[in-house]
């Protein structure tokens, strides 16, 4: 019990807060990406959807970025895995266009992930860790429930039918979730923003508050359909996954369930053709 | 128990597929009477879980009207009905697990006081109280420390026992008073966990427990995972609880020890007085029958000499033993008023000078080996650097009464020695020793052989004469001259009584 047996000292101070000076060259590279990708995309230069692919590979990279600076209080040696990641998502963003087999890249975004996070022990706090089966299959079932139920409501309001650009694509963009949306939403929202307020507030201050910011990120996304019963739907759908992922991660400890969570309910949402 | 609400909830839904299918229809707010069933019977987990069921059933329904109506009063209606009764189960069983809360914390509270209550060891009870405190609390682990210095203090805990630290949190919040509050232990930076943060925040916090003398202990509690202001408020509550039915519980165990060492000492000092009047009774018994055999002699060599005439011899003979009963008469008569003055509080009337020891122990030598022949006597000269200020003929009865002593418990006959010599471990003492190889005194009768009246039964000495003052006067004497009497004594081997007298240079 550490109240007994570890020592105390009352008056030590806190320790430092994270320099700012490590976010700022992080942001500016992303946004300076991001923009020349943009631009690439109006002025119609290079392959086609390649300024798309690279303004989109530098979000996801910078969410990823982000995350990690959090978690790991931005302690010397950050720069490192966050090129590494912030790379790699970038580099699978643009090869997931260049042919049917391309989102496959992006399978290769949650192993650098891992493998970078295994040299940092501290991000076992944030919940980078295995989870019990048992905890493993609650997320994976709350989210093909949702993922269902989306259905059922899709169907009575756009009349629901299947992907028609067949199954490539759905696996496809299947592969975008496991390793840009899904991923970069547990681990920047989940992960290191909701462990870090929950450290310091109660669950339910914490889970609204990282909710109603993965949901911010949502909504800001030019990428998704702007109309107020998508934006609404998506509030819903996106705030429920937000919530439950927020509780399986304080429930279980780990971000597996909620990711697994997240993934049953998008593997059901990339069913819908609009 | 939650499954009323959830069969009520689904036939709400179907109703409303069935009749209606307006978002802004009124059967909507039935999906509140299960949310509110849920919350009454199982707080907030189930009124918010059933509230979240009620607002997903209803989507399929709010969501469509949007797109098809646009944003309307009728749809914002629709869409508000979604999260309406997951806000109601929630607020509900909110107001309900507080409600039981402060039950379940009353109930906490009676158990404290009724584990405290009573006999018992303070341990066991504590170990009880930090079970229930752990309960009510929904601690993962707790502890009680009892008592004002860690080092000292009684620990109690759950689910183990734990080591204290001098310098830790619990140790800090004993000795200044303070609380000690953390919203995380293993990322406070002023704990040094060995143990970096988890995954799950460790909560904790370090209550003294107060009571009207002060800090009498502390309540150490660490939670895993969320811990909700009302359970803070909870800790505290039962903090200042438990301070002061610890100090009630420590108050009655006091009261309790105090009534039983009181209980002890009357039972003692009946006993004691019983056998103080046993020995006064067998005392008066024993005063009768020393008085009678000299009065007796007395009378019967009187009467012979009044109605005889005897011959000059012989009438001198009978003159010699009235003398010498008269004398055992005097004497005993003397050893009396000693002790009737000893017992009213009067001092002994003492005429101190200086005593020529090696004269007085020769003489009494002497005599007694004169009148007991079966004993081997032996004096040890104490030489001319011994000298002693003393009453005479009090130290003249004192060595009397260590040699009778010392003969009388030698029934078969034996060595009896007497010595004097500075005494070696008090310095400007005076130790004259008198020393048997007699019967011995058992060691539970040590404690008691300078009492009055009292007499160490044997079997062997059953029969010998005696008033029990002999070794008591030696003690008053002794502590009339600023000196004491002691005894080393086995039994079957011996005594060695030892009588210590302030030297000649002592102003006493």
């Amino acid at each position: 019990m550490l109240l007994l047996s570890a020592p105390f000292e009352p008056r030590a101070a806190a320790p430092p807060r994270q320099p700012a000076g490590a976010y700022a060259p992080v942001v500016g590279a992303v946004a300076l990406v991001a923009a020349g990708g943009q631009g690439l995309e109006w002025l119609g230069a290079g392959p086609a959807g390649f300024g798309h692919a690279l303004a989109s590979g530098a979000i996801h990279g910078g969410w990823l970025a982000l995350g990690w600076l959090l978690a790991t209080g931005a302690a010397p040696g950050w720069s490192g895995p966050v090129l590494r990641l912030g790379g790699t998502m970038v580099v699978a963003s643009i090869v997931a266009r260049l042919g049917p087999l391309g989102p496959l890249a992006f399978l290769l975004v949650p192993m650098v992930l891992l493998g970078e996070a295994r040299r940092w022990p501290r991000l076992r706090a944030i919940g980078l860790g295995g989870a019990r089966p048992s905890h493993a299959l609650a997320g994976l079932t709350l989210g093909a429930f949702l993922g269902a139920h989306l259905l059922v409501t899709a169907s009575r309001t756009f009349g629901y039918r299947l992907q028609s650009s067949g199954l490539s694509a759905y696996l496809g963009a299947l592969a975008y979730d496991v390793g840009a949306n899904a991923l970069t939403a547990e681990w920047l929202f989940r992960g290191a923003v909701f462990s870090l307020l929950w450290r310091r507030v109660t669950f339910w201050p914490a889970a609204a508050l990282a909710t109603g910011l993965s949901l911010l990120r949502y909504l800001l996304d030019p990428a998704l359909p702007h109309a107020v019963e998508a934006r609404v739907g998506a509030v819903f759908y996106l705030g429920l996954v937000g919530l439950i992922a927020c509780a399986l991660r304080a429930w279980s400890g780990s971000l597996v369930p909620g990711y697994l969570a997240a993934l049953g309910f998008f593997a059901a949402y990339r069913t819908l053709a609009p | 128990m939650i499954a009323g609400p959830v069969a009520f909830l689904v036939a709400v839904a179907v109703a409303m597929a069935v009749t209606d299918q307006e978002p802004a229809s009124v059967l909507r707010h039935l999906y509140l009477v299960p949310t509110l069933w849920a919350a009454l019977a199982r707080g907030a987990v189930g009124g918010g879980s059933i509230g979240a069921v009620a607002g997903l059933l209803h989507a399929p329904v709010a969501l469509p009207a949007v797109e098809r109506a646009g944003l309307t009063s009728a749809t914002l209606d629709g869409l508000l009905s979604l999260g309406l009764p997951l806000v109601a189960g929630l607020l509900v069983g909110r107001l309900v697990d507080g409600s039981r809360a402060r039950a379940a914390r009353l109930a906490a509270v009676l158990a404290i006081q009724r584990g405290l209550d009573g006999a018992g060891a303070l341990d066991d009870k504590l170990l009880s109280v930090a079970g229930e405190l752990r309960a009510a609390l929904g601690a993962r682990r707790l502890a009680l420390l009892v008592g004002t210095d860690v080092r000292t203090a009684q620990i109690a805990s759950g689910p183990v026992g734990s080591l204290v630290d001098v310098g830790s949190a619990a140790a800090f919040a004993l000795a200044s008073g303070q609380r000690v509050s953390s919203l995380d232990l293993r990322a406070d930076p002023r704990v040094r966990a060995d143990e970096p943060p988890g995954p799950t925040p460790l909560r904790a916090l370090a209550l003294p427990l107060v009571s009207g003398v002060g800090v009498v202990g502390v309540l150490a509690v660490e939670w895993s995972g969320d811990l909700s202001r009302s359970t803070r408020a909870a800790a505290d509550e039962l903090a200042l609880h438990v301070g002061l039915a610890v100090e009630n519980a420590r108050l009655t165990l006091r009261q309790l020890r105090f009534a039983e060492e009181l209980a002890e000492k009357v039972a003692a000092a009946t006993a004691r007085l019983r056998e103080l009047d046993q020995a006064k009774s067998e005392f008066l018994s024993v005063v009768s029958h020393e008085l009678r055999t000299p009065l007796t002699a007395l009378q019967g060599f009187s009467e012979l000499l009044l109605r005889s005439a005897l011959p000059p011899d012989k009438a001198h003979r009978c003159l010699v033993y009235l003398h010498t009963e008269a004398c055992a008469l005097g004497r005993i008569v003397g050893e009396l008023l000693d002790l009737s003055r000893i017992e009213v509080g009067r001092p002994l009337e003492l005429r101190p000078e200086r005593v020529d020891l090696d004269e007085l122990m020769e003489r009494n030598v002497e005599l007694f080996a004169a009148e007991h022949r079966e004993h081997r006597f032996r004096w040890t000269p104490s030489g001319p650097a011994v000298t002693l200020r003393a009453d005479p003929d009090a130290l003249d009865r004192m060595v009397k009464n260590l040699l009778s002593n010392a003969v009388k418990y030698s029934p078969r006959g034996g060595q009896v020695s007497l010595s004097a010599c500075p005494a070696e471990d008090q310095p400007g003492m005076v130790e004259l020793a008198v020393e048997d190889d007699g019967v011995g005194i058992p060691p539970e009768q040590l404690p008691r052989i300078f009492d009055k009246y009292v007499r160490v039964p044997h079997p062997e000495t059953a029969t010998t004469r005696g008033l029990g003052l002999g070794l008591s006067l030696v003690k008053a004497l002794a502590e009339a001259h600023g000196g004491r009497v002691e005894v080393d004594s086995l039994p079957g081997k011996g005594s060695r009584f030892r009588l210590l007298l302030p030297g000649v240079d002592r102003d006493f």
